[in-house]
């Protein structure tokens, strides 16, 4: 097998390695170490736990127009860490980052579902990309300040829900620098059609918790695709339930039917009320038939028709009712 | 009471399902979101750590 020397060279003696690692750990520390970057992380984890940004001075201020410190803070982290990377190329930046064919980001914190990150998106990999025919909302809060470069790009709002689908508005924008974009992403999703040079964007995001879903809408017509859980807790959580009803848990049935009758989505409540039902049958129709009593609950019309199939194979269970 | 033992096989889902976290992220959409990311960091986190 050929082996590129440098690798061997990494490969034979953990120093290098551990020289790369030192330098670029050290560059982030040092940008980390100034009391501008200290308030914004402060600020920063307020607004992760669900503070108001406008509230939160130092971090509101990188997505105010007005204020022109965005460029330089980022520069500040960006500029030494470059230079590392030019002295230990096969160094890996100690930050949570992501990269394909047609954008680079890297996360400078996160945390509670909020994440403050910084994106370059390449117009050269953006232009092989297949207009979009679909658009997604994802709930939760977007500001975004770009910091370089411009283009064009269309903001798709969702004017209303309807059986099967939405109404939806466009409306062109041009992106220049400077530009400061604050959105709910529930209900707004910018999407760049062309660029004129590579966009640099800061970027800071909170997800919606609680059942929040994404959902996918076709854009010509706004006829309803598909829609997942907004948020990983959910996803976790329905993982977690299918996986106690194969290991046979019968012993998490209370909890599983309590997880099916407390507020969250609703994918997550069925999955949790079904593998409760195989787990504990009792413990399951129990909280099926509490569910399906509830004239308020989402799930009452799916929980009282699931009753009745049951009742009506297994008459037993009317007895319990 | 002798209980029947249900089959969740044969229990009906909702009428619109939904998908895991992440799975509606769209290349054409960059910028969109970072769910590919935070899917990763979820994976490292769930499989990798114990």
């Amino acid at each position: 097998m050929a082996i590129h020397p440098d690798l061997l060279a990494l490969r034979s003696d953990p120093a290098p390695q551990q020289l790369a690692h030192d330098a670029l750990g050290g560059a982030i520390a040092q940008w980390r170490e100034s009391a501008l970057v200290r308030q914004i992380e402060s600020d920063f984890e307020a607004f992760s736990q669900g503070a108001k940004l406008a509230a939160q001075n130092g971090l509101a201020a990188l997505f105010d127009p007005a204020d022109p410190m965005a460029g330089a803070l980022i520069a500040r982290l960006i500029d030494p860490l470059v230079a590392a990377l030019g002295q230990h190329p096969l160094g890996a930046v100690p930050l949570r980052h992501y990269a394909d064919d047609q954008s680079a980001t890297l996360v400078l914190c996160t945390g509670g579902g909020a994440a403050l990150s910084v994106q370059v998106l390449d117009p050269v990999g953006l232009s092989r990309q297949r207009p979009a025919s679909s658009v997604t909302f994802a709930p939760g809060q977007l500001h975004e300040r770009i910091l370089a470069g411009s283009g064009a790009a269309k903001l798709v709002s969702l004017r209303a829900m309807r059986p099967g689908g939405a109404d939806l508005d466009s409306e062109e924008l041009r992106l220049e620098p400077g530009q400061c974009l604050h959105r709910n992403s529930g209900e707004q999703c910018r999407m760049i059609t062309a660029l004129d040079a590579p966009l640099v964007l800061l970027r800071l995001q909170r997800r919606e918790a609680g059942g929040a879903l994404t959902r996918e809408y076709g854009l010509a017509d706004g006829r309803f695709i598909a829609q997942a859980a907004a948020s990983p807790r959910e996803t976790r959580l329905e993982l977690a339930a299918a996986l106690l009803g194969r290991m046979g848990r019968s012993d998490a049935a209370p909890l599983l039917a309590a997880m099916a009758e407390e507020e969250a989505g609703q994918s997550l409540r069925w999955q949790s009320l079904k593998e409760c039902l195989g787990l504990d049958t009792a413990t399951g129709f129990a909280s099926l038939c509490r569910i399906a009593g509830r004239a308020e609950d989402p799930l009452a019309a799916p929980a009282g028709a699931l009753r009745a199939q049951l009742i009506e194979a297994y008459p037993q269970l009317e007895g319990i009712a | 009471m002798n209980l029947p033992k249900i089959d969740i096989s044969a229990l009906p889902d909702l009428n619109t399902l939904t998908a895991a976290f992440g799975s509606l992220f769209q290349p054409g959409q960059a910028g969109n979101d970072d769910t590919v990311i935070i899917m990763m960091v979820f994976v490292y986190e769930r499989l990798i750590q114990p």
